[in-house]
């Protein structure tokens, strides 16, 4: 009798301790960038928004989770939510060898493409071009495995700046971002050309990356995906932000 | 099967409708597991439609949406005001055509690709300007339309796939039902032929031998049974023809007990006791319908000189070949009792008392000439004195008395003779 009393006990006991625990865990840490054109940016009244954005509100919702967006740099964001200072790296990422070593990667949520911006006739790889890439992306890292000059910058936004600056020729830029660039005028008025990238390493799917230390929330946010895939949110956060189905 | 049954001699009733149950559970088991094997297929072809086919169908509506806003962007690359404006529909357009979901269908892949380099070199003669674009435009509406066709094609492959996984689960639906009708047709069948053999090896014998028990009566010959096939039933029934017989020896054991109580252990007549009571029966339904009756009392003459001289075995001897004599002499319906001694009893129904006298007359003439051989070989005679008395009009006892004293009357007047009583008013 007084084994079963102290069996309740300890069950009851560990329910009120798990349910503290289940409080905490409801509480995640969400990096996301804010100066990605169409993905994540901040809109006039200065809130965040875009289609990476709106994804990730909308996992959280479905989660039943309270996300705390934290604004970051796409060169830092991997090791941060590797060391779990973050839970979920909220940034559409490229899924990279080296990227595979340090997170965890939820299932894609969208497919990208990468496209080469020159003026009409530079090839990429050409002698003495230098290219305008985001410090820490794929395309960084594509460029620099090609032994390609490169010149970092720290967000997508400011892709367009060593071109107007005359410090690169070219750059490669993400489908998404280069779909807001090309509505600036000032980016126009540089006269480049776009071409699609075919590289297998430069496109393809992307996804969110999950801290090491959080494992269990892969199957969540998967199964979270999934259903917003069918129940119409994610159709309707595409068409919010990017004029074609990206998925 | 009933009659697989009936060409077996000896069945055990417990085992064979075991082992028809036992085949039965069989044969429904092994239908509910086909049906199961259904439902598996239907679950799995559900889950296969939520899992993958759903996915695969919102890949081709997306897909059409995107050949969908591919045709809308080359509408806008001729429709656009600006230059940049056109140069922005025309990005647009070569992001689709380039994009994995278009990519990845083969058909959708080719078209963009045609409507990207279409649109390419359209754009080029349009920044070229001067030229009409009227031809082009006609050009590109016909890609349109195929564009169009496309977006309506791919709709379908994707609705599609899901009326196959439909047919598939409305298929197995259809087999499983077909095999629940089976599986009721088979335990409705079964049932009616476990009833029906019920009736025939088990309900039908325990009515009949029900009937069977209701008229066993040592009256009637042993039941006779068809033969049956169970066990059980053969040794009821056979029980019961042991308990005929059994009713039957009892019946003569009583008879041979009666005849015990009833007779005199000498002579086989009837004794006193059983003479009282079926000559008073007699005497009452002789007075009850004013018949005629007659008692007689009859003792041997000088019986006691015989027993004296002979010994008692040749007395003995004698009282027996008497008792033989008077069956012989008498009617079937004269009652006649040793009444104690060398003393007899007679009643004669439906005779009056001259009647009774021809007949003690015949009787009494008869023993005087009878010769009795005795144990020693040597041969003895007896007579007979007899008293009647009329009995039509009281007591058995009175008779018996009147009777008696005409016996006496007899006696005295000589012996060897018949003697009646006078009629009761002379008295």
């Amino acid at each position: 009798m007084h084994r079963v009393l102290h069996l309740l006990a300890a069950l009851v006991l560990a329910t009120l301790l798990a349910g503290t625990a289940t409080g905490a865990e409801r509480n995640l840490r969400v990096a996301v960038l804010d100066s990605s054109p169409g993905m994540a940016f901040r809109d006039a009244n200065g809130e965040l928004t875009g289609f990476t954005i709106g994804i990730i509100r909308a996992l959280c919702e479905e989660m039943r989770v309270q996300c705390t967006l934290l604004v970051t740099t796409l060169d830092s964001v991997i090791e941060d939510t590797a060391s779990g200072e973050f839970d979920i790296a909220g940034v559409s990422l490229l899924e990279t060898p080296e990227r595979r070593a340090k997170v965890i990667f939820a299932k894609p949520y969208f497919r990208s493409i990468s496209l080469w911006f020159a003026r009409p006739g530079v090839q990429p790889g050409a002698a003495g071009i230098r290219v305008s890439v985001v410090r820490g992306s794929a395309q960084d890292r594509f460029a620099r495995s090609r032994g390609w000059e490169t010149v970092g910058v720290l967000t997508n936004n400011e892709l367009s700046e060593p071109l107007q600056a005359g410090l690169a020729q070219a750059a490669i830029i993400p489908m998404a971002t280069a779909l807001g660039m090309m509505k600036k005028e000032e980016f126009r008025r540089l006269g480049l050309v776009s071409s699609v990238m075919s590289e297998p390493e430069l496109g393809g799917d992307a996804a969110f990356a999950i801290s090491p230390r959080r494992p269990e929330l892969k199957e969540q946010m998967d199964a979270a995906l999934e259903r917003i895939r069918r129940n119409g949110t994610y159709d309707r956060i595409n068409s919010l932000f990017l004029p074609f189905r990206v998925n | 099967m009933i009659s697989q049954l009936r060409g077996l001699k000896q069945v055990h009733a417990g085992r064979a409708f075991g082992l028809l149950a036992a085949i039965f559970v069989l044969i429904l088991g092994v239908m509910v597991a086909l049906v199961a094997l259904d439902q598996q297929r239907v679950l799995e072809a559900t889950a296969r439609l939520q899992e993958e086919t759903v996915p695969e169908i919102i890949r081709y509506q997306r897909l059409a949406r995107n050949l969908e806003q591919l045709r809308q962007e080359g509408e806008r690359v001729f429709a656009a005001a600006t230059p940049q404006a056109r140069q922005q529909a025309m990005f647009v357009v070569t992001l689709v055509a380039s994009h994995p979901s278009v990519l990845e269908h083969k058909a959708a892949a080719e078209l963009a690709q045609q409507v990207e380099t279409f649109l390419g070199d359209a754009m080029r003669q349009m920044t070229a300007g001067a030229r009409d674009s009227g031809p082009v435009y006609e050009e590109w509406q016909r890609l349109a339309e195929r564009v169009g066709l496309m977006v309506d094609d791919v709709s379908i492959q994707g609705i599609n796939l899901a009326t196959n996984d439909l047919s598939y689960v409305a298929e197995a639906m259809r087999l499983a039902r077909y095999k629940l009708t089976a599986a009721l047709i088979v335990a409705g069948l079964f049932l009616a032929m476990f009833v029906a053999l019920i009736r025939i090896h088990l309900i039908y014998p325990l009515q009949r031998i029900d009937r069977a028990l209701s008229t066993l009566s040592v009256d009637r010959p042993a039941p006779e049974f068809e033969p049956s096939t169970m066990v059980e039933i053969q040794s009821v029934e056979a029980a019961i023809g042991e308990l005929h017989a059994s009713l039957m020896e009892n019946e003569a054991a009583r008879h041979a007990l009666e005849k015990l109580a009833n007779r005199d252990g000498l002579t086989g007549l009837i004794n006193r006791r059983h003479f009282m009571q079926t000559a008073d029966a007699e005497l009452m339904r002789a007075q009850r319908y004013e018949r005629p009756v007659t008692i007689g009392m009859a003792d041997l003459d000088c019986f006691k000189n015989l027993n004296d001289t002979y010994g008692h075995a040749v007395g003995d001897t004698v009282l027996r070949a008497f008792a033989e004599l008077v069956q012989e002499v008498l009617r079937q319906s004269d009652l006649v009792c040793r009444y104690g001694g060398e003393e007899f009893a007679f009643l004669f129904p439906e005779s009056s008392l001259d009647e009774a006298q021809r007949l003690a007359e015949r009787l009494r003439s008869r023993c005087a000439e009878y010769d009795i051989r005795i144990p020693d070989g040597r041969l003895v005679r007896v007579t007979l004195s007899m008293g009647l008395a009329d009995a039509s009009d009281c007591p058995i006892e009175t008779a018996l008395r009147r009777a008696d004293e005409a016996l006496y009357q007899a006696k005295r007047l000589g012996r060897n003779r018949v003697e009646l009583a006078a009629p009761v008013e002379a008295v």
